[in-house]
């Protein structure tokens, strides 16, 4: 299985490398076919990327949730989804071509990380490390979703009028409020995070907050969007103030992911 | 008054929460970075000795225990109260008004379609619930229809979730009572101050068949030395598993070696004690005398350069590494076999029959129900908020017999307004005009 495994992880990558490319040539050559093209092997690659995380359980003998590989990968589908969700709800193509880079990287970081798989610790058997980290998957694509938002309203700003672009682009009042939805979706899912977190660190440490860095961080991301949403309803902070917020969030999101590991272990090290 | 009258605005205002948010991300931020709980010469070894000053003097070395993070919380916990108690009576008018006909039809809502067709079908398009007929003051036909008005709840919902996580958190660190015993099986420990004693009846380390560690096992039981007013009570716990007992959870905390230690005076016996890994072991008569039990080696090896270590997990060549101490000074350290004796002047010491303690965690914490009800308020709160958008939708007939179709979704905005244009069918007006 875990072989099995191995072959599609490479398959998804490069489905997913095709579906970058094509979202770019989507915008270079202005032809909606070539989005279409993209989307389908957007939509092929995450069929493959599901089936690869479900052979990774079966050989395992876990939920594939437990180390870098694991939640690197699981990142890059929970992203992969939120995006595509979005851009199929809003018709939106363009924010394929910004996030499927994202998409990219972050696999392309789960690649460089141990396949091995090991046993669990003791602490990490538990049926809520399903509920904790598969919300944080969710919570995490939905983030990366609001910070490639974040970007492009960034960028539209700066954007010549651009008649294909503006066909394309949700205008600002749209694209700030598909940005809110994201960060919504990533709030809440943040937030069952966090609680569930909490509930399994006291069954299994007696304590359900320690201050521990990744708990610390997790909390600073949930109050910069906090803070995200308290800022739009006021007026003249809504649209280009609250996109700055957004990529800020996700600059929190990538340092509780991978910063918190690599600089300030503690009781989480072994995510 | 005019001062007092600002400041309460403030203490009650958005722009004080988002402050608020900000200060409190940088202090966490802050109290992460900083490793906690060291001494001023570690920190000054570690950055320097003018930071590490500043470190201590700012309370940096226990961020989130100090004046000024608890100074932080309690404003925050004050905006939510003030926010939620001014905003209270207002929610609830205006709960009561959406969902009564009166007030929105004598406004033209966020969002206006004209002569639209069939205004029964443009409800269902927008999928609300079956419109109420209902009059116009000045008597014109119109139908009314509501939706979803919990979702006027969520911020303060959410808001009150956060005040009780905060609060039952603040309760808990204030209240809460917690003890450690360890021990090996048959030892029976008192549990703090509490009067009760806790018994080891067993503790069993289960392993894989690649020797990595499935569980942690330990059986105990909870009662009065004297056998007095409660039954004995017994459990088993293990990790994520704990056990409640008279009232006091028990968590499989930890586990580490153990020996006995058995002391011969002049060859006579004089102590037996059961000794942990990292503990010392004063001797009986003559406690400036103490043994410090450094580590234990399962598969001891010596490596010139390296020190000692284990081969492997196995028990195949069995050491403690320990030292000696009198009056606080170091006479020796050296590695001891099991079953070996070891002299100091007249004494002799022996570990044998090394094995695994169980730590185990005892807590009491009267208020983690009000922290956990605080969070499932927060999300229960997040999700009326994001997910459950209230919605009003009527219609009014003109005097030629047409309709004109009105709509008001704070939260939907435009997304709103072009479901709303959609669902009017043909009607052309504002709506249309704004895509």
């Amino acid at each position: 299985m875990l072989q099995v495994e191995n072959t599609l992880f490479t398959i998804v990558m490069l489905l997913y490398f095709a579906s970058m490319l094509l979202y770019f040539a989507f915008i270079a050559v202005k032809k909606e076919g070539v989005a279409k093209v993209a989307v389908g092997l957007q939509i092929a690659g995450l069929a493959l990327h599901t089936a690869a995380l479900i052979c990774r359980g079966i050989g395992a003998g876990r939920l594939p949730l437990t180390n870098q590989y694991e939640f690197a990968t699981s990142f890059a589908w929970g992203l992969c989804l939120v995006s595509l969700i979005f851009v199929l709800k809003f018709k939106f193509p363009v924010l394929g071509a910004f996030s499927a880079p994202v998409v990219f990287l972050i696999i392309g970081y789960a690649a460089m990380q141990s396949k091995e798989v090991k046993n669990l610790m003791p602490a990490l058997r538990s049926n809520w490390l399903g509920f904790h980290v598969s919300t944080a998957i969710i919570a995490y694509g939905a983030f990366g979703v609001s910070f490639v938002l974040g970007v492009i309203f960034l960028l539209r700003e700066k954007m010549r009028t651009h008649g294909f672009l503006d066909e394309h682009i949700p205008k600002r009042e749209k694209l700030d409020l598909i940005a809110y939805r994201s960060v919504s979706l990533g709030l809440l899912f943040l937030t069952f995070t966090i609680v569930t977190g909490a509930i399994w660190a006291e069954r299994a440490w007696g304590s359900y907050w320690s201050w521990d860095p990744k708990e610390t961080w997790s909390l600073v991301t949930w109050i910069i969007y906090a803070a995200y949403l308290h800022l739009r309803l006021r007026r003249g902070w809504e649209g280009r103030a609250a996109a700055i917020f957004a990529v800020i969030g996700f600059v929190c999101v990538i340092f509780t992911y991978i910063g918190v590991n690599t600089f300030l272990p503690g009781i989480h090290s072994y995510a | 008054m005019k001062a007092i009258k600002k400041t309460w605005k403030f203490l009650c205002s958005m722009r004080f929460a988002i402050l608020l948010l900000v200060v409190l991300a940088i202090a966490c931020s802050v109290g992460s970075l900083v490793t906690q709980g060291q001494t001023y010469d570690w920190y000054a070894q570690r950055y320097s000795e003018r930071t590490a000053g500043l470190i201590l003097a700012l309370g940096l070395d226990d961020a989130f225990h100090s004046v000024w993070f608890i100074v932080i919380t309690a404003f925050l916990c004050l905006n939510l109260l003030l926010c939620n108690l001014t905003r209270l009576p207002q929610l609830i008018r205006r709960t009561q008004a959406e969902g009564r006909p009166d007030g929105a039809l004598r406004t033209q809502g966020d969002v206006t379609s004209e002569n639209v067709p069939d205004p029964e079908a443009a409800f269902a398009r927008l999928h609300m619930p079956k419109p109420e007929p209902c009059k116009t003051e000045d008597g014109r036909k119109a139908l009314f229809s509501s939706k979803r008005r919990a979702g006027l709840w969520g911020a303060w919902v959410c808001h009150l979730g956060i005040l009780l996580l905060i609060l039952g958190f603040g309760l808990g660190q204030m209240t809460q009572k917690q003890y450690t015993v360890y021990g090996v099986p048959g030892d029976a420990k008192p549990i703090g101050d509490t009067g009760w004693m806790l018994e080891i009846d067993d503790f069993t380390i289960g392993l894989r068949d690649d020797a990595t560690v499935e569980q942690y096992t330990a059986a105990i039981s909870v009662y009065r030395p004297d056998g007095g007013d409660a039954a004995r009570e017994s459990a088993e716990i293990s990790v994520n598993h704990p056990a409640t007992l008279k009232g006091m959870k028990f968590y499989q905390n930890s586990t580490g070696w153990a020996t006995r230690v058995n002391v011969l005076k002049d060859g006579a016996p004089l102590q037996d004690a059961v000794v942990c890994a990292g503990d010392f072991l004063p001797v009986a008569d003559k406690p400036d005398l103490v043994v410090y039990l450094n580590a234990f080696y399962p598969d001891y090896v010596l490596t010139p350069g390296v020190g000692p270590s284990t081969a492997s997990a196995d028990m195949n060549n069995p050491a403690w590494l320990y030292s000696v101490y009198y009056q606080g000074r170091l006479l020796g350290m050296n590695a001891l076999m099991d079953g070996e004796e070891l002299t100091v002047d007249e004494y002799t010491f022996t570990f044998t029959d090394t094995q695994n303690f169980t730590l185990i965690q005892i807590k009491e914490d009267h208020f983690a129900w009000l922290a956990l009800l605080g969070g499932i308020a927060t999300m229960l709160g997040l999700l009326l908020a994001f997910y459950v958008q209230p919605a009003r939708v009527w219609a009014v007939q003109q005097a030629d017999g047409n309709w004109t179709l009105h709509g008001a979704c704070r939260k939907g905005g435009a997304i709103f307004r072009e479901k709303f244009a959609q669902a009017a069918g043909g009607g052309k007006g504002q709506a249309e005009e704004e895509r």
